[in-house]
C-alpha cells in the first residue's frame, strides 16, 4: 500500500497537475461568485477542455472548479446579499448582515476558513471511509429520506424569527411555489402559462427573494445613508471567534460528510441541516440571523464538507450523487475509467493519486480565497445607489444564461417584488428559501415511499434510520411548541400587567 | 406599527391560500386517470400546504386583534395609514413595476443589450441620487456591454438580438 501511495504522490506532484487544480479552484471561485453561474456549468464547460488531459488532471481540474465554486458562491451571498449558488443561501441570512455592518472582510474570512476546514475534513473522510460510508449510503431509501427532509425542515421553527406563525406563513409559501410544474408523474401543477410547465427555476427565485428586495426598498424609501458605502472596519479573524465557531464547524463538516455521501442531497441540504443544528445548540442561537460567524462557519463548513463526499458514491459505487458528479462520470468514462468497485482493484493508484491530489485542493482554496478575499472586499466601498442597480443587471445577464430563458427573468423579476411585499409585511425570507429548496425532495420521497408501500404508511417506521430522524423531529415540534406557549404566556402576563 | 402588519400579513396569507385552494387548485392541478402503485394523487400535497397556510394566516389575524387594540390604545399610527398616507412611496413603487413589466415586454423588442442598458440607466435616475452623474452614466453603457461580451464569450448565451433591430437590419440588406 505505501509503495503504492508514493507512486501516487509521484504522480500527483507534477506542474500540469498543480496547474490544473490552481486554474480550477480560481476559476471555480470566480464563478461561484457570479450570481446565476452554478458550480455545474463550471464543470460542464470545462469538460471539453479535459479530452486533452490525463485522467487524473481532468478529474483534478473538475472537482478543483466544484470546491472552488462552491466556496465562490459564499462571496457573493455575504457581500451582496445574493446567493451565487443555492448552498450559499444560508450564508446570506448572517453573512449580509455582518457586511452590512463593516465585517465583510470578517465573513469572509470565517468562509474561507471554514470551507477549507470542511473540504479538508471530507476528503480525508474519502481517503478512509469511502467504502463505508458508501455502503451506508446505500441503506437511505426514499422513507428514510422523507424522515430525514421533515426533520430538515423543522429548522423553520428556529429561523422564523418574531413570530412562528409568520415563519409557517413563508415556509408554505416556499413548498407551494416548489410544486409549480411537472410532478413525479407527468402532471403539471399550476401551469399557467407553457413556461410554468417545467417548473419555476432555484436559482432566479433565490436570487429574486433576496438581491432585489435591497434594490427596491432603496428606490422607494431612498434611506438616507443609501449614497455611502458601507463601512469597512477590522477585517481579520481572531483567535476567539474561530475557537466559538470550532464546534460549529467540525460539526458542519461531518454532517456534510455524511449527507454528501448520500446520493440526490448534495450541498444545499447539508448548509441548512448544520445551520439549524448550530442554531440549536449555540450559547448564541438567538443572535443567528443577525449576523452571527457561527452562523456562517456551520453552513459553509458542511456545504463544503459535502464536495468530496459526493464522490464518495461515485468512486465506491459508481453513483454519481447530484448532476456535477453525474458529469464527472462522463469525464470518467472519457478516459476508459469505470467508477465503482472494480476501480479499486484495477485502477488503484489513480484513485490514490486522485485523493492525494483532492487533498492539495483544500490548500488551493485557502490560498485563492484568501487572494480574492481582499479585492472582492473592495466590492463594500461601492455606494449603494451604483451597486444595487449594478448587481440586478449582473442577475439578470446570470439568470438568462443559465438557460437562455426570458421566463427565468420574469420570474427573478416577480420573486423580487414578492420578497419586498414579504419584507414589508414582516414576513421572513428564510423559511421560504428552505421550503423551496427541500419542499420537492420531501414530497417526492413521501410519494415514492407510499408507492413503494402501496399506501402503508408503516413503510416510513421500518428502519432505524427513520426511527431515528422521527424522534428528533417530534422532539424539537414538542420543544418548539413549549417554547411558543411560554413566549405567549409571558406576552400575556406582561400586557395584563401593564393593563 | 408591528401589530398592524401583522394583521396585514395575515389577511394577505389567507386570502392567498384561500385563492389557491378554492380556485387554483381545482383548475390547475389536474388529477391523472391512472396513478401507478397507490401514490397519492398530485393535488394531494398543494392541498395540505394551503389548508396549512391558511389556518396560519386566520392565526395570525386572530393574534393580532388583541395588539392592535392594545396598539390602538397607544396611538401607534397603522402600517396602512402610513403606506397610504405617503403617496410618493406608492408611486416609485408603481415606477418599478411599470419598469420591469416594460423590460420583460420590451426586451424582446429591442434586443437584451440596449434593454439592460435601458433598464440600468432607469435605475440609476430612480436611486435619487446624483452625485456622481459621469459614473452612472458610464456604468449603465459599459456594465451591460462587458456582461453581453463576458456571457457570449464564455457560456456561448444566446442573447436575443431584438425583433426591431433584426428586422431592421434584414430590411437594409435587402436594400443593399
Amino acid at each position: 500500500m505505501w509503495n503504492e501511495l508514493l507512486y501516487a504522490f509521484q504522480e500527483v506532484a507534477t506542474l500540469p497537475n498543480f496547474l490544473a487544480m490552481f486554474a480550477g479552484i480560481w476559476g471555480g471561485v470566480i464563478i461561484g461568485a457570479i450570481p446565476g453561474m452554478t458550480g455545474t456549468m463550471a464543470v460542464t464547460l470545462a469538460l471539453p477542455f479535459t479530452f486533452y488531459l490525463s485522467p487524473v488532471t481532468s478529474i483534478l481540474l473538475l472537482v478543483a472548479l466544484y470546491k472552488g465554486s462552491t466556496y465562490g458562491g459564499s462571496i457573493s451571498a455575504i457581500l451582496i446579499k445574493t446567493p451565487g449558488t443555492a448552498s450559499a443561501a444560508c450564508t446570506v441570512l448572517d453573512g449580509y448582515p455582518l457586511a452590512r455592518a463593516g465585517k465583510g472582510g470578517k465573513a469572509l474570512n470565517m468562509a474561507l476558513i471554514s470551507s477549507c476546514i470542511g473540504d479538508f475534513i471530507s476528503n480525508i473522510s474519502l481517503f478512509f471511509l469511502a467504502i463505508p460510508l458508501a455502503t451506508f449510503a446505500l441503506r437511505v431509501g426514499p422513507p428514510e429520506f422523507f424522515m430525514l427532509m421533515a426533520f430538515s425542515l423543522t429548522i423553520v421553527a428556529s429561523i422564523s424569527g418574531r413570530s412562528l406563525v409568520l415563519g409557517i406563513i413563508s415556509a408554505c409559501l416556499g413548498l407551494l411555489l416548489a410544486t409549480v410544474g411537472e410532478d413525479m408523474y407527468g402532471s403539471f401543477r399550476f401551469a399557467l402559462s407553457e413556461d410554468m410547465k417545467s417548473g419555476l427555476g432555484m436559482v432566479p427565485v433565490l436570487i429574486g427573494l433576496f438581491a432585489l428586495p435591497e434594490l427596491i426598498k432603496m428606490i422607494v424609501f431612498r434611506p438616507e445613508d443609501n449614497a455611502a458605502a458601507m463601512k469597512l472596519g477590522d477585517n481579520r479573524l481572531t483567535l476567539a471567534e474561530f475557537r466559538g465557531s470550532i464546534k460549529s464547524i467540525c460539526r458542519g463538516s461531518i454532517i456534510g460528510v455524511i449527507l454528501g455521501a448520500i446520493p440526490g442531497i448534495g450541498p444545499s441540504t447539508a448548509a441548512f441541516f448544520s445551520y439549524s443544528e448550530a442554531r440549536r445548540t449555540s450559547k448564541n442561537g438567538d443572535k443567528f440571523g443577525e449576523g452571527e460567524l457561527e452562523g456562517i462557519a456551520a453552513s459553509e463548513s458542511a456545504n463544503n464538507g459535502a464536495c468530496g463526499a459526493t464522490m464518495i458514491p461515485l468512486l465506491a459505487l459508481g453513483v454519481p450523487g447530484d448532476v456535477i458528479t453525474g458529469v464527472m462520470l462522463g469525464a470518467f468514462m472519457i478516459h476508459g475509467l469505470t467508477p465503482g468497485p472494480l476501480l479499486f482493484q484495477n485502477n488503484l493508484g489513480d484513485v490514490y493519486a486522485l485523493f492525494i491530489g483532492i487533498l492539495f485542493s483544500s490548500v488551493f482554496l485557502f490560498v485563492a480565497g484568501k487572494a480574492t478575499a481582499g479585492a472582492f472586499t473592495k466590492i463594500s466601498r461601492i455606494p449603494q445607489t451604483l451597486l444595487l442597480p449594478c448587481i440586478l443587471i449582473l442577475c439578470v445577464y446570470g439568470i438568462y444564461s443559465i438557460g437562455a430563458s426570458p421566463f427565468d427573468v420574469t420570474v427573478l423579476l416577480v420573486m423580487g417584488v414578492v420578497g419586498f411585499a414579504m419584507m414589508l409585511l414582516n414576513i421572513p425570507a428564510a423559511p421560504f428559501l428552505i421550503a423551496f429548496i427541500l419542499g420537492p425532495m420531501f414530497e417526492d420521497n413521501m410519494r415514492r415511499s407510499l408507492a413503494i408501500s402501496r399506501g402503508d404508511l408503516g413503510v416510513f417506521f421500518q428502519s432505524w434510520i427513520s426511527w431515528g430522524f422521527f424522534a428528533l423531529t417530534v422532539l424539537f415540534v414538542i420543544l418548539t411548541i413549549r417554547r411558543e406557549w411560554k413566549k405567549w404566556r409571558d406576552n400575556r402576563d406582561a400586557t395584563s400587567a401593564s393593563a | 406599527m408591528n401589530q398592524n402588519r401583522d394583521f396585514y400579513a395575515g389577511l394577505v396569507a389567507t386570502v392567498f391560500f384561500a385563492v389557491i385552494l378554492f380556485v387554483l387548485i381545482p383548475i390547475y392541478v389536474k388529477v391523472p386517470s391512472f396513478i401507478p402503485g397507490f401514490a397519492p394523487p398530485p393535488d394531494m400535497w398543494p392541498r395540505v400546504v394551503s389548508i396549512v397556510g391558511l389556518v396560519m394566516g386566520v392565526l395570525a389575524l386572530v393574534l393580532a386583534f388583541p395588539k392592535m387594540r392594545e396598539a390602538g390604545r397607544n396611538q401607534v399610527e397603522g402600517f396602512g395609514n402610513r403606506i397610504l398616507g405617503n403617496k410618493t412611496h406608492l408611486m416609485r413603487f408603481a415606477g418599478i413595476l411599470i419598469v420591469f413589466v416594460a423590460f420583460v415586454y420590451g426586451m424582446p423588442l429591442i434586443g437584451f443589450v440596449p434593454a439592460t442598458v435601458l433598464l440600468l440607466g432607469v435605475l440609476f435616475v430612480m436611486t435619487g441620487n446624483f452625485e456622481r452623474k459621469f459614473w452612472m452614466i458610464g456604468l449603465a453603457v459599459i456594465f451591460p456591454v462587458l456582461l453581453y461580451l463576458l456571457f457570449t464569450e464564455v457560456t456561448h448565451t444566446p442573447f436575443p438580438k431584438g425583433k426591431l433591430l433584426s428586422a431592421n437590419i434584414s430590411h437594409l440588406t435587402t436594400l443593399i
